[in-house]
């Protein structure tokens, strides 16, 4: 038996998760094997641990991850609700005020509905719009703002990207994009599955997305289909391919900043 | 990144399971209550969960360490305050409920510091005078440098002083 020198406790959880230097972790071994006091302290922390994670495995957890995902989506959803009002109630009251004071002729239009149709362009109430098209639209904020991005353009490590897409008509549909590691980032779905999606209305995800470092390029693809469909997170080729399943996609191209 | 997708939940569950037992150990010792530590360990996890995107997880077990040490901290306040029986010692309570005297007269001579310090010197006032921590090591678990850190503890300490000389 060999008296025990202070070690401190977080030292002693790096040395179990073997995260400290080389040098210290070879001196703990050491310590490990010569101490018998030492020794039984840290097998007795190895095997509580194992029952720890045992008796309070990860899917308990899990639940209360989804529980706080769906709350946090759902506080999103109120604020982006309240901003699109906020920009519809400016965007008529610019409308009256131009044409008041600056005494334009209005007579050739009803300028309310002119006014209305603009404001409600992305707050409409959901009815199809003839001969439209699947829509993925990607934007960047900037500041209170945001700048729409064009296809192909380029993009920076931390710029923090908003999603909104359009469908025609109600089908399933998922967002999901690809960077240049390879890694695939899913945006909308149920894991790898796709959601109802409601047509006509300009929806936008209530997430932002920030690049990360991935190089050469970030691609966004917007899959629909009119029958429910998943993905294969280790073969897109092939779940891009699923008969039935249309995909719009968009391109940012990685720059260094 | 905001959109967490499965190979995000696939790469916490690692977390956890490498990490939860740590936590687990942490929220114990700080705690002294086996069920209040289960019931914290899930809620450092969360907090880590919800901010994951914009975390440095490069020293995931300072970062969880850390995370357990500020919420621990903040549920021996909330005790406190409710007027709960907390077991804990007498430097500990009193780094924990510094925030309780804040705007009021505080009754003892560390509160009446940390009542207008920020919540990270709490942590590292816990790591270095509870937990006995080197000034290097409670550096690297804090990610400062150690002369921040010693700056920190060295302001407290005039602090004391100018309070002992008040007094």
């Amino acid at each position: 038996m060999t008296s025990v020198n202070k070690i401190s406790d977080f030292k002693l959880e790096r040395y179990l998760l073997g995260e400290l230097s080389e040098k210290e972790m070879r001196e703990l071994r050491e310590r490990e094997l010569s101490d018998e006091i030492f020794a039984a302290r840290v097998a007795e922390m190895r095997l509580q641990g194992k029952r720890f994670v045992a008796e309070n495995p990860f899917v308990a957890l899990e639940a209360k991850m989804a529980a706080a995902e769906q709350s946090a989506n759902d506080e999103h959803k109120v604020v982006s609700i309240m901003w699109l009002k906020v920009a519809a109630a400016l965007v008529i009251a610019l409308g009256v005020f131009s044409m008041v004071l600056l005494n334009r002729n209005v007579e050739t239009f009803d300028s309310k509905d002119a006014a209305m149709q603009v404001a409600m362009a992305d707050v409409d109430d959901g009815t199809r719009i003839k001969g439209m098209q699947v829509s993925l639209e990607v934007w960047k904020k900037t500041g209170d703002s945001a700048v729409q991005m064009v296809n192909l353009g380029d993009a920076h490590e931390g710029d923090e990207i908003q999603l909104r897409y359009r469908v025609p008509q109600k089908c399933f549909g998922m967002l999901f994009s690809m960077d240049g590691n390879g890694t695939i980032t899913m945006h909308m779905g149920e894991g790898n599955k796709a959601i109802e999606l409601e047509p006509g209305k300009m929806t936008t995800l209530p997430f932002a997305y920030k690049l990360d470092n991935a190089p050469k390029f970030e691609k966004f693809f917007l899959l629909t289909s009119q029958n429910s469909f998943e993905i294969d997170g280790n073969d897109i080729d092939k779940s891009l391919k699923q008969a039935g399943v249309e995909n719009v996609s968009f391109t940012l191209r990685k720059v260094g900043k | 990144m905001n959109g967490k997708n499965l190979l995000d939940r696939m790469a916490f569950s690692k977390l956890y399971e490498a990490y939860a037992p740590m936590v687990y150990r942490r929220c114990v010792f700080l705690l002294k209550d086996d069920a209040e530590a289960k019931d914290m360990v899930q809620n450092v996890f969360l907090r880590i969960y919800e901010r994951m995107d914009t975390l440095d997880f490069s020293q995931p077990s300072s970062l969880l360490w850390n995370t357990a040490t500020r919420l621990c901290l903040n549920r021996i306040r909330d005790k406190k305050r409710r007027g709960l029986d907390v077991d804990s010692s007498e430097l500990l309570l009193t780094i924990a409920c510094a925030e309780e005297d804040d705007g009021i007269e505080a009754r003892g001579l560390l509160a009446k510091i940390f009542s207008k310090e920020q919540e990270s010197t709490r942590t590292i006032a816990t790591l270095h005078y509870v937990d006995g921590m080197t000034l290097e090591e409670t550096a690297e678990t804090v990610g400062l440098s150690v002369s921040g850190v010693r700056k920190r503890l060295r302001t407290l300490q005039a602090k004391i002083k100018n309070l002992e000389v008040e007094r």
